[in-house]
C-alpha cells in the first residue's frame, strides 16, 4: 500500500516534469519563430534597402567615367586640327559684297540667336572645364565653372525655346539636301558652284536640331544629375547620356565656330546685320532665289 | 599595418541613433547632411532588426576610382579621406559608393551642390592636425588623439564596434561564440536548413 502511494507521487512529479518542460520548449519555439530571422538574412534585407542595384551598374560607370575624357580629348584637338587642314588646303570662300542684299534674320532673331551663343559658349567651356578638372587642380575654380554651367544652361534654354520655335518650319529635311551631303556643301573647294540649299542647309538642319533638341535632353540630364535625388543606377545611365551626347554636340559646336568665323567670309557680319549680298545665297543657298 | 573598419552588430543595435547624434553634435555637421544613419527592416514586426551605416572606408574604394580629381585618398591605416579643397562636388563618388554614403550640403543657386562630405572615421582631414580649418571642414580628429570615433564611443549597446579590422571581427566573433550556434542561434533555420 505504502509503495503504491509513493509511486502515484514520483508518477505526479514525472508527468509534472514533462508537462511543464513540454511547455515551456514550446514557448521557446513559438517564441523563436515570431522572432527568428538569421544574421545573414538580415544582411541581405538591407543590402536590398541600401543599394539594391549596385552590382548591376556600379562596375560598368566607374570604367566609363574613367575612359570618358579620353573621348572628349579627340574630339577637342581633332575636329579643330581637320578644320584647319581645310583651311590652309581649301581656304575661306569670299563672295563679293555689292548687288541685292539680301534680309535673313530679323532683329529678335538676332537677339535670340546671339544670346544663346553667348550661354552655349560659356556652357561648352565651363563643361569642358568640369571634364578636365584635374587638370585645373580642382577645388574653387572648378565648383566656380561648375556654377557658371549650371546658370548658363538655364539661361540657354530661356532663349532657345522661342529661336527654336521660328527656325522650325525651315529646318526640316528637303529632298536636295542630299545632294548637298554628296557635293560637300561645296566647302571642298573654292569654286563658287551652286549648292542646293534652302534658307538653311543640311549641315546648319543638323546643328540645329543637335543644338536644340540635344540641348534639351543635355538640360533635363544635367538637372537631374544636379538635383541627385533619383535612385544611384538611374542617375548613372543619365551621366553617361549627358556626356556622350554633349561630345557630338562640341563637335559641331567647334564645326559651327569654323564656318561662321573662317569657312565664309562675311558670315559673321550676316548674323549681325541680318542680311546676305546676293551672289553668297545664289551660290550657298541657291533654293531660295528660285 | 592596421586597417581601420566599422562593424554593426545587428543583434545588439537597439536603433536608439546615438551614433548619428554623437556624430552630428561632435564633429558640428550641418543641418541636411548625415555622416552616419540608421535603418530599420521588419520595423514593429517579427525579425525587426537595425543597422548603424556610415562610410564603411572599403579596401578597395569605388569612390576613389571615379574621383575625376583624386579629392578621395585612402590612408596607409585604410581610413578614406576627401580633400574638401579639391573637391568640385560632381557627385561620381554618390553614385559610385555601394552605400548611398557621400553627401552634399544644397541650397545654392540654381541647386548647385557644394563639395562632399562624409564619415572621416574622426579622424579629421588633410588639414593640419587640430587645426581650426580641420575642425571646420572636417570635425574632430580623435584618432590622431588615440580614440575611436564618436559613433562607437557613444554606442549605448556597444553594437558598433570601430578599430583595427582583425580586432574588430574577433571580438564579432567571441560575441557570436557567446550567443549560440547551431539550433540555439536566433535564425538558425532560416540560414542554414
Amino acid at each position: 500500500m505504502k509503495t503504491s502511494r509513493w509511486m502515484e507521487v514520483v508518477n505526479l512529479c514525472l508527468l509534472f516534469c514533462f508537462l511543464g518542460g513540454g511547455l515551456a520548449y514550446g514557448a521557446e519555439m513559438l517564441l523563436r519563430g515570431f522572432g527568428a530571422i538569421s544574421t545573414v538574412q538580415a544582411f541581405k534585407e538591407f543590402g536590398v534597402v541600401v543599394s539594391p542595384h549596385w552590382q548591376a551598374y556600379a562596375e560598368d560607370f566607374i570604367s566609363f567615367v574613367n575612359g570618358v575624357g579620353r573621348l572628349y580629348l579627340p574630339v577637342i584637338v581633332g575636329v579643330p586640327l581637320v578644320f584647319l587642314i581645310h583651311f590652309v588646303a581649301v581656304g575661306p570662300k569670299g563672295f563679293e559684297h555689292k548687288g541685292r542684299r539680301i534680309s535673313f534674320y530679323g532683329l529678335f532673331t538676332r537677339f535670340l540667336h546671339w544670346m544663346c551663343a553667348i550661354f552655349f559658349s560659356l556652357v561648352v567651356v565651363s563643361g569642358i572645364m568640369v571634364l578636365f578638372a584635374k587638370a585645373l587642380g580642382g577645388g574653387s575654380l572648378v565648383l566656380s565653372a561648375r556654377g557658371v554651367h549650371l546658370f548658363c544652361a538655364y539661361g540657354f534654354m530661356v532663349f532657345a525655346a522661342p529661336l527654336f520655335l521660328i527656325w522650325l518650319k525651315d529646318m526640316f529635311p528637303a529632298p536636295y539636301d542630299i545632294k548637298w551631303l554628296l557635293c560637300g556643301g561645296g566647302y571642298l573647294s573654292k569654286k563658287k558652284v551652286e549648292v542646293p540649299a534652302g534658307k538653311f542647309n543640311l549641315g546648319q538642319k543638323m546643328w540645329f536640331w543637335l543644338a536644340f533638341v540635344g540641348g534639351a535632353v543635355m538640360f533635363y540630364t544635367g538637372y537631374v544629375v544636379s538635383g541627385l535625388s533619383l535612385p544611384q543606377a538611374q542617375i548613372a545611365g543619365y551621366i553617361k547620356i549627358h556626356l556622350i551626347l554633349g561630345l557630338f554636340l562640341v563637335a559641331l559646336f567647334i564645326t559651327h565656330l569654323y564656318m561662321s568665323l573662317f569657312a565664309v567670309k562675311g558670315s559673321l557680319k550676316s548674323m549681325i546685320s541680318g542680311y546676305k549680298w546676293e551672289e553668297e545665297v545664289r551660290v550657298l543657298h541657291s533654293r531660295m532665289l528660285k | 599595418m592596421a586597417r581601420m573598419k566599422f562593424l554593426c552588430d545587428i543583434e545588439r543595435c537597439i536603433d536608439c541613433k546615438g551614433c548619428v547624434i554623437a556624430c552630428k553634435e561632435g564633429n558640428g555637421v550641418p543641418v541636411g547632411i548625415n555622416r552616419r544613419r540608421v535603418i530599420t527592416i521588419n520595423q514593429g514586426k517579427p525579425g525587426e532588426r537595425s543597422i548603424s551605416i556610415a562610410c564603411m572606408h572599403c579596401s578597395d574604394a569605388p569612390c576613389i576610382a571615379v574621383c575625376p580629381v583624386s579629392a578621395l585618398y585612402q590612408r596607409d591605416d585604410g581610413i578614406v579621406l576627401v580633400n574638401k579643397d579639391v573637391c568640385i562636388g560632381c557627385g561620381y563618388c554618390f553614385i559610385a559608393c555601394p552605400f548611398g554614403v557621400p553627401q552634399f550640403p544644397k541650397g545654392d543657386t540654381f541647386g548647385k551642390r557644394g563639395v562632399m562630405d562624409k564619415c572621416t572615421f574622426c579622424a579629421g582631414g588633410p588639414a593640419p592636425n587640430f587645426s581650426e580649418k580641420e575642425r571646420r571642414l572636417y570635425g574632430q580628429n580623435r584618432i590622431a588623439e588615440g580614440k575611436v570615433p564618436l559613433c562607437a564611443a557613444m554606442c549605448s549597446t556597444k553594437a558598433l564596434l570601430a578599430g583595427d579590422g582583425d580586432k574588430i571581427a574577433r571580438i564579432f566573433q567571441e560575441r557570436v561564440a557567446r550567443r549560440g550556434t547551431g539550433a540555439k542561434a536566433p535564425g538558425w533555420s532560416t540560414a542554414y536548413k
